[in-house]
């Protein structure tokens, strides 16, 4: 077990316009699963992944990640992201003035490791996801689908507990997203990590584990 | 390969390389400003220290030699002569006055030094084969019709109206009194590079002071043995006159020339520390907002906030450093190539070097403080 949600409860905006994105979800993720997250626009789902990967502080609940429970009073949750989670978005948010290779390694070199071997494992990481003759190019120069999978490798290289991805295709066109989650598959199959994605891809679902729908910041089906 | 800020900084160059030539030409112009004022205080010394005198008296109440308004009766100077510790013979009475000669028909600035040859109070540096020195005046104490000949050295720095040296044989006008130049003299000037215009004290009584019998002021040696300081008080107690040693000449002449009028600038050069402070923390502050995006991508993958703000903090740290030193480069080199005497303090230099760093520096530090506010959830959001 990776992941323990218990009643986590998110509230944005105070009063009359208060919203409730996550209202009292709680949930297990076991280790090596492939979790999909569906829902309508506005359900939750960002807000969901969020709290999962601590970087939203939920205003009820207990997070558990890989057995510690998450103090977020007293903890430094940038270190528990560091250390235990990767993260792929939907924009991408590679930095624009590095290349493939750097945009790895910067996420390595703040995760602690030293900088030959950041260089030597990201290269690694960037062939194992088909980029092996892209390494020098920056995202300006790459297509959506390979942005895509630098950020996969980025998300990748820490060796995380946990890798979220929110809806890692959605800017890309269906044969991107077909390659894309080809991706997912191989890395699944090769290293048995957990991958929490956020999609609406229809194919990816006979490959998960667990499906789960949300409407109006609850779980609905698991 | 991987140091993210360079990248960022080669990234976003037009806007460093602008950050850095403000920071430059503040600090060029904070360095010159004081550049100046060290020209100043080194000038209105450097004909004080040649004389060599330890003595310097004038007229009671008149506020100093220099400074204030001091007109002296020659009796004086029999009195100070036999004054034990004074350097028998040793006291040379003397005329500075600031007066504007006309040159080509022109005025110009100078100050004239009336003083008798072989005493104290001449010039130190006559150029040679430039001339020589004037005619002295013929009688040793005072008489109405002794007659000087109307005879001056100039500095070399004394120009005419179209900029050209001053030849030998050339004649000047000063209370309408023609005088011919004879010699010239090198590098004696005073504050803001006036130069020195020597004559007879005679000639300097008779063109302005219609040929009466002051003088400014009496300029003396001590006696080897003799402190400067105990002759001062002995001579101070006559009451009618008003005595100074060396360093409270200088003290009391830097303060009046050069303290006391730039006290604007030296306003304006911590003014020019403050433009280059908020030239950096506004710089940084509009950049920082820019990247919100990639701030809150880098929190999100793990960042803490002491990463980032370092991040930023050795971007500002490049630029002030390079900075201050193209500005301490180009201030030697304006220095140079200035109109007027300037002088660059090296002391002053690294004093100004590490208070511009340390302010250039506290404004990027407290603009980078922005990146605590960054919510890394804008990661997962689209554009702003
Ligand atoms: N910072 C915020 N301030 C106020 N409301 C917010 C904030 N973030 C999210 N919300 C609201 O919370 C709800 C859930 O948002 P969330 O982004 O989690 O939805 P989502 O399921 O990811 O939607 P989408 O499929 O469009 O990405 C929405 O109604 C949204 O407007
Ligand atoms: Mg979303």
């Amino acid at each position: 077990m990776i992941v323990q949600a218990k009643g986590l409860t998110k509230r944005f905006g105070e009063g009359l316009a208060q919203i409730v994105a996550v209202d009292d979800v709680s949930l297990t993720i076991e280790t090596g699963e492939l979790v999909i997250v569906m829902g309508d626009s506005g359900c939750g789902k960002t807000t969901l992944v969020s709290l999962l990967g601590c970087i939203l502080t939920p205003d009820n609940g207990q997070l558990t990640l890989d057995g510690q429970v998450i103090d977020y009073a007293g903890q430094d949750l940038s270190q528990v992201r560091r250390q235990k989670i990767g993260f792929v978005f939907q924009l991408f948010n590679l930095i624009p003035y590095l290349s493939a290779l750097e945009n790895v390694i910067i996420a390595m070199q703040i995760g602690g490791f030293s900088r030959f071997e950041a260089e030597k494992r990201a290269k690694d990481l960037l062939t194992q996801v088909g980029l092996a003759r892209r390494l020098d190019h920056r995202p300006a120069q790459l297509s959506g689908g390979e942005k895509q999978r630098v950020s996969f490798a980025r998300a990748l290289s820490n060796n995380p507990k946990i890798i979220f991805a929110d809806e890692p295709t959605a800017n890309l066109d269906s044969r991107q997203s077909d390659n894309l989650m080809n991706l997912v598959r191989q890395l699944r199959q090769e290293q048995q990590t957990t991958i929490v994605i956020v999609t609406h891809y229809q194919a990816l679902q006979k490959d998960a584990d667990r499906v789960i729908y949300m409407q109006d910041g609850k779980i609905l089906t698991d | 390969m991987t140091h993210i800020f360079l990248k960022d900084m080669v990234y976003r160059r037009t806007r460093v390389v602008m950050t850095t030539i403000g920071i430059v030409v503040l600090i060029t112009l904070i360095l010159l400003l004081g550049g100046i004022m060290n020209g100043m205080r080194i000038q209105v010394q450097q004909y004080i220290r040649s004389t060599e005198a330890n003595l310097w008296i004038s007229a009671e109440g008149s506020g100093g030699a220099f400074t204030g308004f001091s007109l002296l009766v020659p009796e004086y100077l029999v009195f100070i002569n036999h004054t034990k510790g004074v350097k028998r013979n040793s006291v040379s009475p003397l005329i500075f006055a600031h007066a504007r000669p006309v040159i080509n028909g022109k005025a110009t600035k100078s100050i004239i030094v009336g003083y008798k040859q072989g005493k104290l109070g001449g010039p130190t540096q006559t150029i040679p084969n430039q001339g020589r020195m004037f005619t002295p005046s013929q009688y040793d104490d005072y008489r109405p019709e002794d007659q000087p000949p109307a005879e001056v050295v100039i500095d070399e720095k004394m120009r005419t109206p179209s900029g050209r040296k001053i030849p030998i044989g050339g004649k000047i006008y000063i209370g309408g009194k023609e005088l011919n130049v004879v010699g010239r003299t090198k590098s004696l000037m005073f504050v803001l590079d006036t130069p020195l215009l020597f004559m007879d004290l005679r000639t300097a009584q008779e063109v302005l002071l219609k040929n009466s019998l002051h003088v400014n002021m009496m300029i003396a040696k001590t006696e080897p043995d003799y402190s400067a300081e105990a002759l001062v008080e002995e001579l101070d107690r006559n009451g009618m006159i008003e005595a100074k040693t060396l360093d409270q000449t200088l003290t009391s002449i830097i303060e009046n020339y050069v303290d006391e009028p730039m006290k604007a600038v030296q306003f304006l050069r911590v003014m020019l520390w403050l433009a280059a402070g908020i030239i950096v923390t506004m710089i940084t502050y509009v950049t920082t907002l820019e990247k919100t995006r990639e701030i809150g991508t880098l929190k999100a993958i793990g960042a803490s906030d002491y990463y980032i703000v370092m991040l930023i903090l050795k971007q500002v740290i490049l630029m002030s450093s390079a900075g201050v030193t193209l500005g301490v480069f180009l201030a030697f080199l304006a220095a140079n190539l200035a109109p007027i005497f300037v002088k660059i303090d090296l002391l002053e230099t690294s004093v100004v070097a590490i208070i511009s760093f340390v302010v250039c520096c506290s404004g990027g530090y407290l603009a980078s403080r922005k990146v605590l506010d960054v919510d890394p959830m804008i990661a997962f959001r689209g554009e702003l």
